[in-house]
């Protein structure tokens, strides 16, 4: 058996976006929807306040919540272990969108898909996409690594995470070489190995999801401690107020 | 156009990094789910105590039109404005069998599939209970034993109407809040207690003496719920740092005066202070009271369900604040 997984090298990951603009691209995402999503994360080392990034992404659990969940069956798991949603099927009842624990489903609305000019006629490039990659507002999203590439590559005869036709458009962008692919049911395959030299981690795994998303190098990954500044503070009540805040205006304007 | 709007994909989220509240299903369009959620408790409770008191002779024309009222609030209310929430509401079909076999795992499927079995079999309980009530002979006929049998089966997916969207809600291992299998308990009983309150409203049009036996209840159940609601908020504290975060969201924070005016102050302690007035004093309360207590009482089933979506609170995403 096959299961795609990916590992993410955060200490090679230098925060181009190249991943986010390539699966934009690949997939004609609406302006307000990103599948893949860099987060920053601060943290205090006593001496020293560093912002440090994750890029995060569908985890495609083998035990996937969201899947389990669907009113319609609309998200299913292929035998590959990916985990992807008819859109024909969906139904737009967000379930799965707050079922997911690591908050990787988006719900297109029309305020998501304003198009990428509001108010003016859409581009070429706009209409070009709406045919090749349709998205249908009213319904729930989410990375499905490339798997119409990984299909037709396949059908090629070609090897995912080895050849780029066969590749998620992310991994093949990805200039600093942080995104691995491969088959995680192969123990020789360059994740496989990658997960167990260097002590490969996923998100949460207390929630018994298995995701095939995996993590490595990094202070955050480790047993180090090293936590986000405002759980070290020992206070909650704190940021009680930027809860319903949760993107901070600076970071925002940082790159205006 | 604004460059940030132009830019924002570009920018790095800080996201999921501390806790973030749910907004989904409580936010924008998401308040249709709060409401329809609230018709589902009012309409559930109504129906199961219409149900009790249906098997009296000398209730039966309140437990008929506590019935209806409590029929029409999930078949008129609850299910339209689950409907207007969704995004495709026309391929609601594609939820139940024969179109899907969802029900196996997704509590959502199964709700939906409890609803229309529960509205399907209270029609002709109603039905029944029309007959007996408005016709005394048939009670002690045939006819009671068939509205026994319907009463039974229509109060069983009654109640499995009535517990669906805790079940649904306490799978979300994302929103520790919810996480706990006191949920469904807790929006049964609620719902119950506000049928109860509900009753009392029908009790005061029909004329027929239902006031008393639906306070001694109101007065059990107003103290049953207030101890589990102490119960699921002492769990919550304790289950993580998130779900800690949510209580004290509800009780100190931005919901304070949804808990404590909503739901402490107009969903229990007015409606108990009622029931237990007229019990001390051994009379009735007047009607201006009753209907007092009876919007005290809906307006903390509207609270309840407001806060308990608004303080979800979802687990940030990295390995470290596992603390949460």
């Amino acid at each position: 058996m096959t299961r795609w997984g990916m590992v993410i090298n955060l200490a090679k990951c230098m925060r181009c976006h190249a991943c986010v603009a390539a699966c934009r691209i690949e997939h004609f995402l609406p302006l307000r929807v990103t599948w893949p999503r860099l987060i920053a994360v601060e943290t205090d080392e006593g001496y020293k306040v560093d912002v440090s990034t994750y890029p995060v992404r569908c985890n495609q659990c083998k035990d996937a919540p969201c899947v389990d969940v669907c009113p319609t069956q609309a998200s299913y798991k292929r035998e590959d272990g990916i985990v992807a949603i008819d859109s024909d099927k969906c139904f737009g009842c967000r379930y799965c969108v707050i079922a997911c624990p690591y908050q990787n489903r988006t719900y297109v609305s029309r305020k998501r898909d304003p198009g990428y000019f509001p108010g003016y006629p859409k581009t070429g490039f706009e209409k070009k996409g709406e045919k090749l990659y349709p998205h249908q507002r009213g319904t729930t999203e989410k990375c499905n690594f490339c798997m119409e590439r990984i299909d037709a590559g396949l059908a090629k005869g070609l090897k995912p995470g080895i050849d780029r036709d066969a590749t998620p458009a992310c991994v093949n962008t990805c200039q600093a070489r942080a995104l691995t692919f491969g088959d995680l049911d192969d123990p020789n395959s360059n994740v496989s190995k990658l997960i167990r030299e260097k002590s490969g981690f996923v998100l949460h795994p207390e929630y018994g999801t298995d995701p095939s998303v995996f993590y490595i190098d990094y202070k955050l990954g480790g047993n180090d401690n090293k936590a986000p500044v405002e759980a070290q503070t020992g206070s909650h009540i704190q940021h009680l107020s930027s809860v319903y805040e949760p993107v901070k205006e600076k970071l925002a304007k940082r790159y205006e | 156009m604004n460059i940030r709007t132009a830019r924002q994909w570009m920018v790095t989220h800080e996201w999921m990094v501390k806790p973030m509240a749910q907004t989904e299903w409580i936010q924008g369009k998401g308040l249709l789910v709060w409401l329809a959620e609230v018709f589902s408790a009012l309409g559930t409770g109504l129906y199961l105590v219409s149900v009790f008191f249906g098997l009296k002779e000398e209730f039966a024309v309140t437990a008929f039109w506590a019935g209806i009222f409590g029929w029409i609030m999930i078949a008129v209310f609850k299910l339209p404005l689950h409907l207007a929430y969704l995004g495709k509401p026309w391929r609601f079909y594609k939820s139940f069998p024969p179109f899907s076999s969802a029900w196996k795992t997704s509590w959502f499927a199964r709700g939906i599939v409890f609803t229309m079995i529960f509205l399907a079999l209270a029609v002709v309980q109603l039905i029944l209970q029309g007959l007996i009530a408005y016709d005394a002979a048939a009670f002690n006929s045939g006819v009671m034993d068939a509205n026994y049998v319907f009463m039974v089966l229509a109060g069983i997916f009654c109640v499995m109407t009535s517990i669906y969207c805790g079940f649904a809600m306490s799978y979300c291992k994302s929103v520790p809040f919810w996480n706990t299998g006191l949920l469904p308990i807790v929006f049964l009983l609620m719902g119950i207690a506000d049928g109860l309150a509900l009753i009392m409203g029908v009790g005061l049009v029909t004329g027929e003496e239902v006031i008393p036996t639906a306070e001694s209840a109101t007065r059990i159940m107003l103290i049953i719920n207030a101890l589990l609601i102490l119960a699921y908020l002492v769990n919550a504290n304790y289950q993580s740092t998130t779900a800690e975060l949510s209580v004290k969201e509800l009780i100190v924070g931005h919901l304070a005066w949804v808990f404590w005016l909503g739901i402490v102050i107009l969903g229990i302690i007015v409606p108990f202070a009622i029931s237990v007035g007229s019990y001390f004093t051994g009379e009735e309360a007047t009607a201006g009271l009753l209907v007092f207590a009876i919007v005290c009482h809906t307006i903390g089933a509207f609270s309840l369900k407001y806060g308990v979506l608004k303080v979800g609170i979802y687990r940030p995403l990295l390995p470290k604040s596992q603390a949460y």
